[in-house]
């Protein structure tokens, strides 16, 4: 008896410190989250595309694609996708221009070059947030910041908000602002270009342009890839700015995609629905890194190949 | 192989453990109650022993928690968790569970609830409430048995959160009705026209057109959302024989009216002012998020739209600034014609379905409705009290913004309304009416016209109900 719980106790701690056993226990609260609250939820919500499912109905009636062709005569909806198109090809280069551009000024070797960093980065520590959507209202409201600004200036106030025209820029303005992760991958990445390449070139005789568009760029391509990859994504489910500051107005000149989806789920209570435009928006945002997967062979420089 | 079998099997176990940690929580607190449930009983049976026909009170002694909620504002939250505590402190077996939301939030809250069959026992809901019918309990049952004692409430105003087969579905905490505040001193600065209790809607245009371009400040501020009720519940009904009118028919089925061009003079109205400056535009709309920093009382307009019982709020804080704000009844479209303006139920109490003490719940609803102490408390944010007895001990103690509320609720009750009115609102009007403020903005840029935007609202109005 004694014998067998012995063996019995040395197999289970033969089995827990088996190095497998134990990555799977500490994966275990990840793969549960993960299939919980991930997992599930986006299968059911393919699902519900195909229904007519709302919050607080417990049958769901299975409509086929109604939900796919309606998106195609909903007015809102077509609008939030030219929106969010404008909002994406705005704001994704001049965002990553503007990374790129701090992480070259930064890269020259200077005491506060660390502290400059840690300061450009924390806009996009900050960003997500609803308190810091709430402080970009008052700055671009009628008498906020930037009108003050203007009106001491001598110039005219603008209505951001209530034109529909520009109401958008204030958004991306915003989402700009937040270049600091892009910043951080750019620096470490400008980091790896060997200085060799650059000692050899100034022999040639080549000025800092040259040098900038001959060896920085394609050098940098793989991680520009990245970085233009993980943005337009993000970009494309962008829902707080739009949510906190305008609410998708004046006359959804602001209805970003997400925000759509949001109220189409939520305020309106077309669960089916909602679900369908976002598997319509998991489709476009696919091809749209497809294609730039596929484009990337013409301009991504690869040293292996080269 | 066999290594990341078991692997997969000690992660299966641990996600069956965790869920089985889930499941079990709730077996506990069963295994509790039944156990709350045995003392109980057990204690019940000495005492039958001694006097026999006690075993309903003993009943009564058992403790009883209770889930509720609300939405509302900070004041309102405030108000009610002060009541609940009162309440607590005089059942000391019922214990009150309270969570409270902003509007959006509460009905989110509520539709995941209602999917997972777990509502609040005692909950709040408005003119929304028939899509959650099936989950109140009606307390007609309680009526009966004295436990609901609706004895000082009016007939009317029992009516106002009443099916139309006559089931009472709650009880009101409140009765509302809306009206136009304004500041009689701009008025006269700028020389418009004061409102009268006749008042047209091209009078209130006139009288914003003067303010703006005298002042140069909003003759009117947003309506917000209420634009709606402005433009379509309240315009329609105003139009025609009394009562000939609605936006949507009496038991929502469809509309209400047969010519959508009956909209467009309001949406024509609206636009103008917006390209007047006499109404803010979206964006300045979009600044004013509550009735508090409304530009009414930023001083920033000349008027606003409310629903009266948020007009002592805001009465005391122009007050403060040594402004006099005053109420007017809500412009016609001719005078003499139907005022359009209708007493409701701000909100009602409700028993859950899904309840497992709908005779506490029901008590504690009586309390908070009929209750002068806690009314007190309360002091009519939610509304004016149904209940008589309520209404004159407030009154009496009422501030002069609370007297000015009264007043006109009192006038606007005496007005002739329709035999029968529905200013509840289907599923589905929340899009309606988005898209409704949406096109008045496209008629303001010149995208569409005044008559196209009638038509088009028509027409979402009435997919909600193919």
């Amino acid at each position: 008896m004694g014998d067998k719980t012995k063996t019995k106790a040395d197999s289970l701690s033969m089995l827990i410190n088996n190095d497998n056993v134990v990555g799977h226990i500490f994966a275990a609260p990840f793969i549960f989250g993960f299939i919980c609250f991930s997992f599930i939820p986006i299968c059911m919500s393919l699902y519900y595309a195909f229904t007519d499912y709302s919050l607080g109905n417990k049958v769901a009636v299975f409509v086929g694609l109604k939900n796919f062709l309606m998106l195609f005569k909903d007015e809102v909806f077509l609008k939030s996708i030219s929106k969010t198109l404008q909002y994406v090809l705005i704001a994704v280069p001049l965002k990553l221009t503007f990374a790129l551009l701090v992480a070259f000024l930064l890269t020259r070797k200077s005491r506060m070059v660390t502290f400059y960093r840690s300061l450009y980065y924390v806009p996009s520590l900050v960003g997500g947030s609803v308190a810091v959507a709430l402080v970009w209202k008052q700055l671009f409201a009628r008498k906020g910041l930037f009108n003050s600004v203007l009106m001491d200036l001598g110039l005219k106030k603008i209505n951001w908000f209530g034109s529909e025209a520009l109401a958008i820029y204030p958004l991306i303005l915003m989402a700009v602002w937040q270049f600091g992760s892009s910043m951080i991958i750019f620096a470490a990445g400008l980091k790896e270009i060997p200085t060799t390449y650059y000692e050899a070139s100034e022999i040639d005789g080549a000025n800092g342009f040259q040098r900038f568009f001959k060896i920085t760029l394609p050098c940098l391509s793989p991680i520009i890839l990245y970085n233009l990859v993980m943005q337009t994504i993000s970009a494309f489910m962008t829902f707080t700015q739009a949510f906190i500051i305008t609410g998708g107005g004046p006359n959804n000149s602001t209805m970003l995609y997400a925000l759509n989806v949001y109220n189409q789920a939520f305020k309106y209570n077309n669960m089916g629905y909602a679900c369908a435009m976002s598997w319509v928006m998991l489709i476009v945002m696919s091809l749209i890194t497809l294609v730039i997967f596929r484009t990337s062979k013409f301009w991504v420089f690869s040293e292996s190949e080269g | 192989m066999k290594k990341k079998l078991v692997g997969i099997m000690m992660a299966a176990t641990m996600i069956v453990g965790s869920l089985a940690g889930c499941g079990s929580q709730t077996d506990s607190t069963t295994a509790n109650d039944a156990q709350t449930k045995d003392v109980a009983e057990a204690s019940t049976k000495e005492e039958t022993a001694a006097t026999e026909d006690k075993a309903d009170d003993t009943n009564s002694d058992e403790p009883i928690t209770l889930r509720m909620a609300w939405w509302g504002s900070q004041d309102r939250h405030d108000k009610t968790i002060a009541a609940i505590e009162l309440y607590e402190s005089l059942n000391p077996n019922v214990t009150i569970e309270y969570e409270y939301y902003s509007f959006d939030d509460y009905f989110t809250k509520l539709k995941t609830l209602v999917a997972s069959d777990e509502v609040w026992d005692v909950f709040q809901l408005g003119g929304n409430f028939p899509m959650y019918l099936d989950k109140i309990y009606p307390l007609d049952e309680f009526i009966a048995t004295g436990v609901v004692d609706v004895s000082k409430i009016s007939e009317a105003n029992l009516k106002t959160t009443r099916e139309t087969d006559g089931t009472q579905l709650g009880l009101t905490n409140g009765i509302n009705t809306y009206g136009i505040a304004y500041d009689p001193a701009i008025f006269e600065e700028a020389g418009a026209a004061i409102p009268t209790d006749d008042w047209t809607w091209e009078d209130y245009q006139k009288a914003a057109d003067t303010i703006t371009e005298k002042l140069g400040i909003f003759g009117s501020s947003t309506f917000l959302t209420s634009d709606f009720i402005a433009g379509c519940s309240t315009y329609i009904g105003q139009q025609g024989d009394l009562g000939q009118y609605s936006f949507f028919n009496l038991d929502l089925t469809g509309m209400g009216f047969d010519n959508p061009q009956m909209l467009a003079p309001f949406i024509q109205m609206r636009a103008d002012m917006i390209k007047k400056g006499s109404y803010p535009d979206a964006g300045a709309s979009a600044e004013v998020t509550n009735i508090e920093n409304d530009f009414l009382v930023t001083g920033e307009a000349a008027m606003t739209w409310v629903a009266v019982n948020q007009f002592p709020t805001i009465y005391n804080v122009c007050a403060e600034q040594g402004r006099e704000l005053a109420l007017a009844p809500l412009p016609k479209v001719v005078a003499g014609g139907n005022s359009g303006t209708l007493i409701q139920s701000s909100q009602m109490l409700c028993v859950s379905q899904d309840s497992e003490h709908k005779e506490a719940a029901a008590a504690f609803i009586s309390w908070f409705e009929n209750d002068v102490d806690c009314n007190n408390i309360l002091q009519a944010e939610r509304g004016i009290p149904a209940n008589e007895n309520v209404r004159e001990a407030l009154s009496a103690s009422s501030t002069k913004g609370q007297q000015i509320m009264y007043n006109y609720v009192d006038s606007v009750s005496k007005n002739p309304t329709p035999k029968e009115y529905n200013v509840l609102s289907p599923d589905g009007q929340d899009q309606v009416q988005d898209n409704y403020l949406n096109y008045i903005q496209q008629v303001a840029s010149g995208e569409i016209t005044a008559e196209e935007a009638a038509e088009k609202t028509y027409a979402d109005a009435q997919a909600i109900f193919k």
